[in-house]
């Protein structure tokens, strides 16, 4: 038994070494993306030097075929990233927790027909859906990405919620609140959503790495922010032709997407831990 | 008036009769034992009394809490009898109490219930949420306020659960079971404790459960049921003492031979 005694501390040690890893590839892109507001090392829109140049000191990640600059690029698409993730999530949560909540507590008919709607959504392919947004909208915008992205998530969450709700709604607590007259809105806001939280919010925030690979795809594809907007996506199909002679304009995007995304993944590890106070404690 | 007046009680789940021809009243400040093996329908009737049996399970005949017909009632004023009528103490308080949440926490809810209800002061919560856990028992109670279920113990735990039981001032306490989880030395100290507690604040009291020397440490009345049916009733001294029905003397039997198995060790 000893071993397992021993073994406990580097495994919490470990836990929170990923958490903090995590949070600080995920703070720079975040901080990034906040200096693109008042800075930029060079104008986004003009050119800065020769045409696909290699990576330098004076471009650190070379330049595109209209010689602008390519860390300029790739430091905008880190705020649009950001703002597709916290816009997708935020309107998926939004709706997914509302429903799912509803649809745990409602009729049997009710709540068989919401899972399906969660179900058919899930198993729509996200690209056509965001097409159809897109379509409704006249114009490809980074709002009908975020759009479009939100209401695929919000399936994922909502089925997410509904069973998560209801299986609290059978634990032993929620029938002694009843018994001492607590109401139905107020149980749900303060037992049914903190005891679900921890667990969505580690869903949210991987939700919210599928998002910014996602808003990658759409952009790639067209559909997602128009040119003026350096999407990291954009970035990848416009370096597409000169792959083979200016390699890093397809890497440097791409790279800057795998950080961001494997920060979220390792942050959102953390975040499980951090949610749950039996955890926290026995720190 | 009766405080609880249960007549011709039944509660059926798909045509099939779990409780049948349940009568008892208990009147306020009265305490009632319901005696009867596990699936004898003991914590169906309680859920029936507090209007809170699950959607499949139906219940026909009257209850009246309080003056009020449960057996029909809409959600809302059944929402406002539990708590001021009735409250109920569980068997296992650590699935009875919100794990992520501070005992202090849990036990201000019924407490801000019961304040508006008589019109009180909202900013003496904390205090009384202390004042509380003093009177259970607790020892350190600004500890145990600040502290989440897993924390503490499963006599403390218990505790807490009968202080939220006792910050809603119910006139009637339904207690199921509330020692099963406990050791046996907690075990009589939670007794004492209901005991004192019920006695000092006039309440009434329906305790639940299948543990003949518990309940007759604790009720003047009991109900002996089996199957969903009605066995026996009367003083505890004389269905315990002397019974009549051959189920119950079958029960204190063993019971008894129980006890004489421990003695003889």
């Amino acid at each position: 038994m000893t071993t397992i005694e021993l073994d406990r501390p580097a495994r919490r040690s470990a836990a929170s070494l990923t958490f903090i890893v995590g949070l600080i590839l995920v703070g720079l892109h975040v901080a990034i993306a906040l200096l693109t507001l008042v800075w930029t090392p060079y104008d986004p829109s003009s050119t800065a030097g020769g045409r696909l140049e290699a990576p330098s000191l004076l471009h650190w990640a070379g330049t595109d075929r209209l010689g602008r600059d390519l860390f300029t690029q790739i430091m905008i698409g880190s705020r649009i990233a950001l703002q597709v993730g916290i816009g997708a999530v935020g309107i998926g949560a939004a709706i997914g927790v509302t429903i799912g909540v509803l649809a745990a507590f409602a009729t049997r008919l009710l709540d068989d027909a919401l899972a399906a709607a969660f179900d058919i959504l899930i198993a729509f392919p996200t690209l056509l859906l965001a097409m159809l947004v897109v379509a409704a909208s006249d114009t490809a915008s980074l709002w009908s990405a975020i759009l479009a992205l939100g209401i695929a998530l919000s399936a994922i969450v909502g089925r997410l919620t509904r069973i998560l709700a209801k299986r609290v709604l059978q634990m032993d607590f929620i029938t002694a609140a009843r018994t001492s007259g607590t109401s139905w809105p107020r149980i749900v806001v303060i037992h049914i959503l903190p005891n679900i939280w921890p667990t969505l919010m580690v869903n949210f925030a991987l939700q919210f790495g599928l998002a910014a690979i996602a808003e990658a795809s759409l952009s790639y594809l067209g559909l997602g922010a128009p040119p003026p907007n350096a999407s990291w996506g954009r970035l990848l199909q416009e370096a597409q032709g000169t792959v083979y002679t200016a390699p890093f304009g397809a890497i440097a995007p791409g790279l800057a997407l795998l950080v961001l995304v494997i920060g979220i993944n390792l942050f959102a590890d953390g975040l499980r831990d951090v949610g749950d106070p039996t955890r926290r404690r026995s720190r | 008036m009766s405080l609880l007046a249960v007549n011709n009680l039944a509660i059926a789940t798909g045509g099939h009769d779990l409780v049948a021809d349940l009568s008892f009243a208990i009147e306020p400040g009265q305490r009632l034992g319901l005696i009867g093996e596990s699936g004898s329908g003991k914590s169906l009737t309680a859920m029936a009394i507090s209007g809170l049996l699950p959607p499949a399970i139906v219940p026909r005949g009257s209850v009246t809490l309080d003056g009020v017909e449960v057996i029909g009632a809409p959600e809302r004023k059944l929402n406002k009898l539990r708590g001021a009528a009735s409250a109920v103490v569980f068997q296992e308080p650590l699935t009875a109490l919100d794990p992520l949440m501070k005992l202090g926490r849990q036990l201000a809810e019924p407490l801000r219930r019961r304040f508006r209800r008589e019109g009180r002061d909202l900013a003496g919560i904390e205090a009384e949420t202390i004042a509380l856990l003093e009177r259970v028992s607790l020892p350190q109670p600004q500890r145990i306020a600040n502290a989440y279920p897993y924390e503490v113990s499963g006599g403390q735990r218990q505790r807490v659960a009968i202080a939220m039981a006792l910050a809603c001032r119910p006139k009637l306490l339904i207690a199921d079971e509330p020692t099963t989880a406990l050791d046996v030395t907690t075990q009589a100290e939670i007794l004492a404790l209901l005991d004192s507690l019920v006695r000092d604040l006039g309440m009434a009291l329906l305790f639940i459960s299948h543990d003949l020397p518990v309940v007759s440490t604790i009720v003047d009345q009991v109900l002996v049921l089996r199957q969903g049916r009605m066995v026996e009733t009367g003083p505890v001294k004389s269905v315990l003492g002397t019974p009549t029905q051959q189920y119950t003397q079958s029960l204190v039997a063993a019971a008894r031979a129980f006890d004489t198995a421990l003695g003889a060790r």
